[in-house]
C-alpha cells in the first residue's frame, strides 16, 4: 500500500529514502479566493463568534477545514499548516478534529508554535535593542512565559492524534544578516529555541524552524537546537540550498528555497529556471528535502506563477 | 582630536546615552565648537559603527543603540548648531512605498543617514508617489528614498521615479528593500540601489556633496 501524504512528509523530515514525488507544502496558501472563490481562514474576522449558534460555528469550522483540504488536494501538498481562527484551544481542536474526520490520517497537520523572540517591529526595535543590552532578563522572562503557555497547549494536544508538528516561525534575519549577532543569539535566543524544540519532541511532535533572511551566521546554532527541518533557506537572503544541504543535510531536512521574488516579478523563463535549480539542489545530497516557496503563497502572488511552479514539480521533482 | 571627543566617539559606538550626554556637555564647557563636537565626536563615532556594520562586525541592534545615543547628543547640540549657523549636509525624504506597511528597513536607513549628518524627513509607510514628490518640493530635498519589503509593491517605485521625472524636481531617487535588485533599479531608472543601510547612507551623502 502506498504511503499517505503524511507518511511521506514524515519520511522527508526524518531524511529517509522515498520514491515518487518530492514532498511539498506551503506555510500558507493565501490564494484561496482565486483558486476556490473562498476567503482564506486567516483573513476572516469572527467578531461575534461566541454569539453564534453552535450550528453556525460548525458551518464556519467545516468551511475552513474544507478550504485547507481543497488546497492540499489540488496542489498535492503533503502537509497542512492550520491557522486556527478563532485560535483558542477549544476551537483549535475542533478545527483539527474536523480536518481529521474528513481526511483521516492522510495529511501531516501542523500549526504555529514558536516561543522565541523574532525581529521586533519598527516601532519596538530600538526599545527592544536597548533591552537586549540593558535588561536581557526581561527578554528571557518573556520567552519563558511563552514557553510555559506553549507547553500547556502542546500537552493538551499531545496523544490526541490531531496534530503532528509545530512550525516555529519567528524570523531572525534580514536579507543582509541576522538581526541578532551570533553572540547575542547564543545568549538570548538559542537556549529558548532548544527548550521549545525539546518540549515539543518530548510530547511527540515534529518541529520545523522557519526564518527568512540570511541566517548563515547563526545556522550552526539553529541546527544545534535540533529542529527536524529548517524552512525557508531564503535565496533573497543569499542562502544557498546546496551548501546548506552539504553542510547540514545529515542533521536536518531542508524546506523551501524557490525564490519568491523571481516567482513574482521575474520572466517566465527566470521563474522556471529558478524552480528547476531549487529542485535540482534540493534533491542532491541525499533525501530530506521538502519543496516549497521561500516564504509562502502570499497575497498578491499571481496564481498562475504558483501553478507554473507546481507544474514543474509535478513533471520533474521525482525520486526514481 | 581632544580626549573628550575621542571618549565621546567611543561611548557613542557602545550606545551609552548617559555617557554621551555627559561628554557633549563637557565638550561644550571646554569651549569646543559645536560643529567640531558634531563632526569629530558624534558623526565620527557613527561612521565607525557604519563601517563595522558593513563588515558584519556589528549587527542592527548595535547600530540602533548607537543611533539612539547620537540622537541624544545631537538634541543637546542643536541649539548651539543653530546659533553657529551650521546646516545639515543634505535633506532626504524617506518612506515605505504605497501599499506596504513595513518600516523596519526604512527606519534603519533613516538612522544611518542621520548618522551621516543628513536631515531626514520620514513620511512613514504606505507613501504614494505624490506624497514623496510633494514633500521633496516642500523641503527642497536632495534625495527621495523609497523602501519596500513586498514583491507586490515594488512596482510602486516606478511610479515615484516617473513622477519625479515628470515634475522635473532635482531629487535623486534611491531605492532598497528585500526584493529590490540592481537590475530592478536599472529597469525603473532609479538613481541608486543599495543593498544595506550603511551603504545607503554613504551613497546619500555622496549625492549631497
Amino acid at each position: 500500500m502506498a504511503d499517505t501524504h503524511k507518511q511521506r512528509f514524515e519520511k522527508a523530515l526524518r531524511r529517509e529514502p522515498i520514491v515518487g514525488h518530492v514532498p511539498q507544502f506551503e506555510l500558507v496558501f493565501f490564494l484561496t479566493m482565486e483558486a476556490f472563490g473562498k476567503v482564506h481562514p486567516s483573513h476572516r474576522f469572527y467578531e461575534q463568534w461566541n454569539q453564534m449558534s453552535h450550528a453556525e460555528q460548525k458551518l464556519h469550522i467545516e468551511e475552513m477545514a474544507d478550504i485547507y483540504i481543497m488546497t492540499a488536494k489540488r496542489y498535492d501538498h503533503d502537509a497542512i499548516f492550520v491557522h486556527p481562527n478563532p485560535g483558542d484551544l477549544e476551537n483549535t481542536k475542533w478545527l483539527l478534529e474536523t480536518i481529521r474526520e474528513k481526511t483521516g490520517d492522510e495529511y501531516f497537520l501542523m500549526m504555529h508554535g514558536d516561543t522565541t523572540v523574532s525581529i521586533p517591529t519598527g516601532d519596538d526595535m530600538i526599545d527592544f535593542s536597548v533591552r537586549m543590552y540593558e535588561d536581557p532578563d526581561s527578554i528571557h522572562d518573556q520567552q519563558k512565559r511563552w514557553q510555559e503557555d506553549a507547553a500547556k497547549r502542546a500537552a493538551a494536544l499531545s496523544g490526541t492524534g490531531l496534530l503532528d508538528g509545530f512550525a516555529l516561525c519567528s524570523d531572525y534575519a534580514f536579507n543582509v544578516n541576522p538581526f541578532f549577532s551570533p553572540d547575542i543569539f547564543a545568549e538570548l535566543v538559542a537556549p529558548h529555541l532548544k527548550e521549545c524544540i525539546d518540549t515539543y519532541r518530548s510530547l511527540g511532535f515534529y518541529t520545523i524552524k522557519h526564518t527568512d533572511g540570511n541566517i548563515n551566521p547563526i545556522l550552526d546554532q539553529i541546527v544545534d537546537c535540533g529542529p527536524d527541518a529548517v524552512h525557508s533557506i531564503d535565496p533573497q537572503g543569499h542562502m544557498n540550498l546546496l551548501e546548506v544541504r552539504k553542510k547540514y543535510g545529515d542533521r536536518i531536512c531542508t524546506i523551501g528555497n524557490v525564490n519568491c521574488g523571481l516567482l513574482q516579478t521575474g520572466t517566465v523563463e527566470e521563474a522556471e529556471a529558478d524552480v528547476r535549480r531549487c529542485i535540482r539542489e534540493g534533491m542532491a545530497e541525499g533525501y530530506g528535502f521538502i519543496f516549497s516557496t521561500s516564504n509562502c503563497a502570499y497575497t498578491g502572488l499571481p496564481l498562475e506563477r504558483y501553478e507554473l511552479m507546481q507544474k514543474i514539480w509535478r513533471e520533474e521533482a521525482i525520486y526514481r | 582630536m581632544s580626549t573628550t571627543l575621542a571618549e565621546l566617539s567611543e561611548f557613542l559606538q557602545k550606545g551609552r546615552v548617559k555617557n554621551v550626554k555627559e561628554l557633549v556637555q563637557k565638550a561644550i564647557d571646554e569651549g569646543i565648537s559645536p560643529n567640531v563636537i558634531l563632526e569629530e565626536g558624534l558623526l565620527s563615532g557613527m561612521s565607525v559603527v557604519g563601517e563595522k556594520f558593513k563588515k558584519n562586525e556589528v549587527f542592527v541592534p548595535e547600530v540602533l543603540i548607537a543611533a539612539r545615543a547620537m540622537n541624544a547628543g545631537t538634541t543637546m547640540l542643536k541649539p548651539y548648531l543653530v546659533q553657529e549657523g551650521v546646516e545639515s549636509k543634505g535633506t532626504v525624504v524617506i518612506g515605505t512605498v504605497k501599499g506596504d506597511l513595513h518600516d523596519i528597513g526604512k527606519n534603519i536607513v533613516k538612522m544611518m543617514m542621520e548618522g551621516k549628518g543628513l536631515n531626514v524627513i520620514d513620511l512613514g509607510v504606505d507613501v504614494s508617489a505624490e506624497q514623496y514628490v510633494q514633500a521633496a518640493k516642500e523641503n527642497d530635498a536632495d534625495i527621495i528614498a523609497c523602501s519596500t519589503l513586498l514583491t507586490t509593491t515594488m512596482g510602486e517605485i516606478k511610479n515615484v521615479v516617473d513622477l519625479v521625472k515628470k515634475e522635473g524636481i532635482r531629487a535623486k531617487v534611491m531605492i532598497g528593500g528585500a526584493p529590490v535588485t540592481q537590475d530592478f533599479c536599472d529597469s525603473v531608472n532609479a538613481d541608486s540601489y543599495t543593498p544595506d543601510a550603511a551603504t545607503a547612507a554613504d551613497v546619500a551623502l555622496g549625492f549631497c556633496s
